[in-house]
């Protein structure tokens, strides 16, 4: 944790826009590579740095499918980075008052 | 929150604070959820618009007809039309949105034969019906019985009990429609439909207006 409790491997912008846009998703939906890049606008070498930091610290998961000679990588938000992005938001509400009421998660905001 | 700029929320150099924190997160939230709707509102709101004006035309055509003797050749093409832009435009639509997700967002594909099967039995049915001389024209909304069924007990399973609603008042509009008359079960589509499918806009609107 940063000295202003924020977690370090979240609070880089890069990394918050794919916790964040992952997180949009029902709890244990996956994301395709492809489709996350198009959403963030980056460049697939950095989108695979900040997924593996990610990855290694078990924020989410990653599955490679073989559909002929196409490979498809699908990215997962595990319960572990679900929880991480609430203690994160948790983190930023305390830090800045009631100036910031930001949206559940999505598994606790999509219940219907 | 304020929209904040990739470059603006990285710091550009700077650090990057809790407020900038907290406006990216919130954007890309908004933004992810906005892009992973299948049924985003502006798409309810245009269908519901689209059904009043489509059901609304033919009751308009049938409400003078003494004896009654159903939609006009005229009609049938609007009504037609209606429910391959409608169903086209959901499609193309839900495609978009669950491009490139995996999981439940997706419907699984017994899930999908069940909604074919619903369709395919109230096509018999309505051919049953109109063997044994009970036509489809008399009882319009009977149509939206067995989807309806179907899209409850989907829904159910799912426990998206938003969207169960939304099959529970289609049940109703067709059920109440089946007892309004020939000419007057299509006033009842019409409105009871386009009332659903703002409900449901409403909905959702105010789901995403709330995070």
């Amino acid at each position: 944790m940063n000295d202003d409790g924020l977690d370090p491997l979240i609070h880089v912008p890069t990394r918050l826009k794919i916790v964040a846009t992952l997180a949009a998703l029902p709890d244990g939906d996956g994301l395709s590579f492809t489709r996350l890049q198009d959403m963030l606008e980056l460049t697939p070498g950095n989108l695979i740095i900040q997924l593996r930091k990610l990855e290694e610290a078990g924020y989410l998961s990653s599955e490679k499918t073989r559909n002929g000679s196409a490979q498809k990588t699908t990215v997962t938000l595990t319960s572990q980075g679900r929880a991480a992005l609430s203690a994160y938001t948790k983190a930023l509400r305390d830090l800045l008052g009631g100036l910031y009421t930001e949206a559940q998660p999505e598994h606790e905001h999509r219940r219907t | 929150m304020n929209h904040t700029s990739d470059t603006a929320a990285a710091g550009n150099g700077g650090t990057f604070g809790p407020e900038q924190a907290a406006a990216l997160l919130d954007q890309t939230t908004q933004r992810a959820r906005r892009k992973f709707q299948a049924s985003p509102p502006w798409l309810l709101v245009t269908r519901a618009v689209l059904v009043l004006a489509a059901l609304g035309a033919i009751w308009l055509s049938v409400r003078g007809q003494h004896p009654y003797r159903g939609p006009t050749a005229a009609d049938i093409p609007v009504l037609v039309g209606f429910i391959v832009v409608n169903f086209a435009a959901t499609v193309a639509v839900r495609r978009r949105a669950t491009a490139g997700v995996s999981g439940r967002s997706r419907f699984s594909q017994g899930e999908i034969i069940v909604l074919v099967l619903a369709f395919v039995a109230t096509v018999l049915a309505m051919a049953v019906l109109g063997a044994a001389g009970v036509s489809f024209a008399w009882y319009p909304t009977s149509v939206l019985v067995i989807p309806g069924l179907a899209w409850m007990v989907l829904t159910a399973v799912r426990g998206n009990w938003r969207e169960f609603a939304t099959g529970l008042a289609i049940v109703v509009i067709g059920i109440v429609g089946a007892f309004a008359g020939p000419a007057g079960s299509w006033a009842i589509a019409a409105v009871g439909l386009c009332a659903v499918l703002l409900g449901d806009a409403a909905a959702i609107a105010w789901q995403q207006r709330r995070a």
